[in-house]
């Protein structure tokens, strides 16, 4: 069993300098709960001070019955070998995120797909639009309430005799008039 | 001084230099590379929205297809994730056992990249050789799991079947056999002046920037840093085995390459230790039903170190029996856009194609 005295230490190196919250989740892993507008400063501050220097991850979680979007930026320490989770909410409807690619080039990446795929804004984002999808014209594709079945439904022709999903054995048989074998009796042990 | 006109060239999407479908926007002057951008889209397949619509175990259909010369590092990435949220033990056997797979999934993914490698320098022997060997580690996965490319065999808890009667001693033969061709393939490509001419001061990725570009793997260990999952954060029994983390100084293509040729030997030292080692017993901790498997609420992250560096999983779960959110990073997000976009600038055009293999930038894990 660690006794957590370096993922103790930073913790409070945080919380104290920015008045959050945060815990240790378990050996490796600090998470810290902090204000949408004061993310790239503790970062700025975790990456400066602290080293850690490696921005592991970014990711959004649609947390739709909350109405709210959770940002997770996660930062790894060469050194300490720890790795932090610095957490925010921002609201769903009018997504407006702090661009953090000023801090790490890397972000502008997933800063452009998250712009995509959750129509989050983040002022100041150089690039070009298209990232991964192009020409899109519905609603930004990973937030809950996009239904993929319905677009599919929708924008995709399906293959004649395939309508309802029949059994493909079925439709060749009705088609060409062949006797389609029957394979759980053809196989079968007994 | 003649003054060349800048023109707009683009390789890809569609490259015998390119692991999948992927362009390149390159703006040239000449020869010379003047600025860079990558351009994906080629391959959305959507894995990740797809996966919240299916339960804890489909979820392993999808995701060995993120990366295709890397099913397995994704499954088990995944696996760990889901299991630091269900807070489900591994038995011992089973850890062993994915160590062994681990490494076999290494070294496949280095013939492949061997191929590449060589290829992209205008070599065609050398890709011969490695894919018609690299069947040989494909025959062993086939033997244990069913399956040459796709496994599915990592699952939360464990692995889903235990080794067949025979496959250790074939694999230590396997191992010897692959280690002996390694001897051959230092004449025919490390040897070989064209490759080291080719290399050498080739496509560098500066030291001090490397971490914060976000360079992971043997990218980074080129760079003379010493750093990998397997020590930093040791997971499974990789605490127990000794081998050693080859670094590299230079950053350039060869420093790259040398890492590559010498982590391939610590893979074949890694599953000789661990065929010793492994103890009898369990293999699975098994899900009762894994149809109407719940896993509780919470967020996981788990970290892996695949062949071309950290691989990451996000798991998000809201307590019901299908993942609530599940997000990937592979190496190749941040070395196939902004490393390549970074280093490109300054290079030949004939070298692009070499530099982007040995970033070992694979276009289905950037947009999945």
């Amino acid at each position: 069993m660690t006794d957590l005295l370096k993922e103790n230490k930073l913790l409070d190196a945080i919380t104290t300098s920015f008045k959050i919250e945060g815990k240790v989740i378990r050996d490796h892993r600090v998470e810290v709960n902090a204000d949408k507008n004061t993310v790239s400063s503790i970062l700025l501050f975790v990456k400066n001070q602290l080293g850690y220097i490696h921005l592991a991850h970014m990711t959004c979680v649609d947390w739709i019955d909350q109405g709210e979007y959770e940002m997770i930026y996660t930062v790894y320490s060469p050194v300490d070998k720890i790795t932090l989770f610095v957490k925010a909410r921002i609201d769903r409807e009018k997504p407006i995120m702090e661009n953090i690619d000023t801090i790490w080039d890397q972000a502008n990446t997933y800063e452009r797909e998250m712009r995509e795929m959750f129509g989050i804004e983040f002022p100041g984002l150089i690039g070009e639009h298209d990232f991964i999808l192009e020409d899109w014209d519905q609603i930004p594709p990973m937030r809950k309430e996009f239904d993929t079945h319905k677009y599919a439904a929708e924008t995709f022709f399906t293959r004649p005799g395939r309508e309802d999903a029949k059994d493909v054995r079925e439709e060749i048989n009705k088609r060409s008039g062949a006797k389609v074998p029957d394979f759980a009796k053809k196989y079968s042990r007994e | 001084m003649v003054r060349e006109k800048e023109t707009t060239l683009y390789l890809g999407p569609q490259h015998p230099g390119i692991t999948g479908n992927m362009m390149v926007k390159l703006k040239v002057q000449g020869d010379t590379v003047v600025s860079a951008s990558t351009h994906v889209g080629y391959l959305h397949r959507a894995f990740e929205k797809l996966i919240e619509r299916r339960n804890w175990i489909q979820a392993f259909t999808l995701l060995c297809r993120f990366c295709v010369p890397e099913p397995d590092p994704m499954e088990l990435t995944y696996a760990r994730a889901v299991e630091e949220l269900d807070n489900r033990e591994v038995p011992e056997r089973a850890k062993y056992i994915r160590v062994i797979v681990m490494e076999l999934a290494r070294m496949q993914s280095f013939m492949l990249w061997y191929a590449g490698q060589s290829g992209s320098a205008g070599l065609y022997l050398t890709p011969q050789w490695s894919v018609g060997d690299r069947n040989y580690i494909l025959d062993l996965f086939e033997d244990l799991t069913g399956g040459r490319i796709y496994h599915m065999y990592i699952w939360p808890g464990g692995v889903r079947r235990d080794l067949p009667k025979g496959w250790t001693d074939k694999t230590l033969r396997t191992m010897d056999y692959i280690e002996k061709r390694l001897d051959e393939y230092n004449k025919i490509l490390f040897d070989n002046t064209i490759f080291q001419k080719r290399a050498q001061g080739v496509g560098i990725v500066p030291k001090d920037k490397a971490i914060e570009w976000g360079v992971v793997g043997p990218v980074l260990r080129g760079t003379g840093i010493r750093s990998d999952v397997r020590i930093d954060e040791p997971y499974e029994v990789y605490d127990k085995i000794d081998f050693d983390i080859p670094t590299q100084e230079g950053g350039d293509v060869w420093a790259r390459a040398l890492v590559r040729k010498e982590e391939v030997r610590q893979s074949i030292r890694i599953i000789r230790q661990a065929i010793a080692d492994m103890p009898e017993g369990e293999y699975y901790n098994k899900v009762s039903n894994p149809m109407k498997w719940t896993v509780p609420a919470g967020q996981a992250w788990a970290r892996t170190e695949s062949v071309r560096g950290e691989i990451g999983f996000h798991v998000t779960s809201d307590g019901g029996n299908k993942p609530y959110r599940v997000h990937v990073k592979g190496a190749a997000y941040t070395h196939g856009v902004t490393v390549l976009e970074k280093i490109l600038p300054g290079q030949n055009i004939a070298d692009v194609s070499f530099i982007l293999n040995s970033l070992g930038v694979c276009p289905p894990e950037i947009e999945r």
